[in-house]
């Protein structure tokens, strides 16, 4: 029963195309930002209401964020891919706390291609912002020997990154089943607190360590000591 | 804990998707009005910033042409109050020399007055001595001070200067029958005082003068005698003497 709860579960099947719970998931939260976005667009104007209020703030803050540690010329570039994944991991990591449904980032699939992304736009953001051929240069700088050590890293870092928000989720995920089998009902619920905020930790540690990268590849030698350390502190 | 490819290659998928939407119905509206709002704010302080400094630069322009304008009033007050001073010197210099000369002018029309007076008095004075000498001496004339007086003449006529010798001389010599020798006495003359006057008075023009009808009385004369030989007219009497004096004395002041 707990390898059920905790799997990935085919919920339909489009053709060839196994739909899981973890896509069905993730279209729901796809469906639900679409709403507010579109809502959010409808209703925009000069004099802000209260929901354009806090979108406003969420994305101010982002762009602050993302002001502090990308060149200013990159943070309008960067914003829609960054801003995009603290939003749907946050609200991916907190979809658990509804019954009946489970978190997409406790499937490895979806941490996977998660991180896979932040691979892929770390090198994209960095081509378009330096060139191919500066961008690629700094993995054979100072000597062409940490060449291994460099691709060695960025994959070991892809993968960190997409273990770690997994770990954390199906760990949580687990512990708060487990309590709800042993101790029955409403004695999870400071263990669903925890999950709040272990939700919403992973979530920034995510989009922040996405951003490190991102802004590594802009400004590779600049910022490689704090994305080693960033790394370090949050791990 | 297993890798479905499907799943992830579906995540990759709807994450791109996702951030499509939520950049063109999202991020880029919100952010662009953001954009608006900030540009609205920096303008609008920019305006302020303009109007402040404006404002700044015409109370400095209103702060000089204030300074320019009070100082310009201690100009025109510190002016106006030299031009008065220069004003009231002058005009006090003119009265007091307008007062000076009105002082200077009464003062001598006071003095002319009183001179004046000061002559009228001294003639009425001396009217009044005369005509009280007169009065005093026609009481004391007498026949024997009219021949004392003539005993005087006599003496004079003979020792008669150079200068008066000659004047009687002369108008002894153009006597005519028009116009003969006279003497005037006060008292009548006896025949031996008559005959010594004709003596000396001869021997002083330096020719006999005929005097035989000549001798008349005149009381006027107090006492004493007046000769005349042409135009020569010689008083030893106390009227002319007393006439004399007051022409004198009148003549003097």
């Amino acid at each position: 029963m707990i390898g059920s709860e905790l799997g990935a579960e085919i919920v339909a099947k489009i053709g060839p195309v196994e739909i899981t719970n973890t896509v069905a998931t993730t279209w729901g939260i796809m469906l639900l930002f679409t709403l507010l976005a579109l809502l959010v667009r409808w209703q925009l104007q000069t004099e802000p209401n209260r929901l354009q209020t806090l979108v406003e703030a969420v994305l101010t803050a982002i762009d602050e964020a993302l002001i502090e540690i990308l060149p200013p010329d990159s943070v309008r570039r960067v914003l829609p891919f960054v801003a995009t994944l603290w939003l749907f991991v946050l609200t991916a990591n907190l979809v658990g706390l509804i019954p009946g449904l489970h978190s997409p980032t406790r499937d490895l699939s979806a941490t996977s291609a998660l991180a896979a992304l932040v691979f892929a736009a770390s090198h994209w953001f960095g081509i378009r912002g330096r060139g191919l051929k500066n961008h690629f240069r700094h993995y054979i700088e100072p000597s062409i020997i940490l060449l291994p050590f460099h691709i060695i890293s960025e994959i070991s870092r892809t993968l960190a990154l997409a273990v770690r928000l997994f770990g954390n989720m199906m760990s949580l995920e687990m512990a708060a089943l487990l309590v709800l089998l042993i101790a029955g009902f409403l004695v999870p619920v400071p263990l669903l607190m925890l999950h709040v905020v272990e939700a919403v930790i992973q979530a920034y540690i995510f989009g922040m360590l996405a951003l490190i990268y991102i802004a590594g590849a802009l400004e590779a030698e600049a910022n490689e000591t704090t994305s080693n350390s960033s790394e370090e502190n949050h791990e | 804990m297993q890798l479905d490819w499907t799943t992830f290659i579906l995540e990759i998928l709807n994450f791109l998707v996702l951030v499509w939407i939520l950049k063109r119905f999202l991020y880029r509206p919100v952010l662009d009005l953001l954009a608006t709002r900030q540009q609205k704010l920096s303008d609008a302080a920019e305006h302020a910033q303009k109007m402040c400094e404006e404002a700044e630069a015409l109370r400095l322009q209103y702060e000089s042409r204030l300074a320019d304008w009070q100082r310009e009033c201690e100009n025109n007050r510190r002016q106006l109050h030299e031009e008065l001073a220069l004003t009231r010197t002058r005009e006090m210099d003119n009265l007091k020399k307008a007062l000076a000369a009105e002082e200077e002018k009464l003062r001598a029309r006071n003095e002319k007055l009183l001179a004046s007076r000061e002559s009228v008095l001294a003639r009425s004075a001396v009217d009044k001595a005369y005509e009280q000498a007169a009065a005093m001496l026609n009481r004391m004339a007498s026949p024997q001070l009219t021949q004392k007086i003539v005993d005087i003449f006599l003496e004079d006529l003979a020792a008669l200067n150079e200068t008066d010798q000659s004047a009687l001389r002369k108008a002894a010599a153009s006597l005519s029958a028009d116009s003969l020798a006279a003497v005037v006495s006060a008292h009548p003359l006896d025949q031996d005082l008559q005959a010594a006057i004709r003596k000396a008075l001869s021997g002083a023009a330096g020719q006999d003068i005929d005097l035989d009808s000549a001798f008349s009385e005149d009381p006027s004369l107090i006492a004493g005698i007046r000769t005349i030989v042409g135009e020569c007219q010689m008083h030893a009497n106390l009227a002319d003497e007393l006439a004399f004096f007051k022409r004198q004395a009148n003549h003097a002041k």
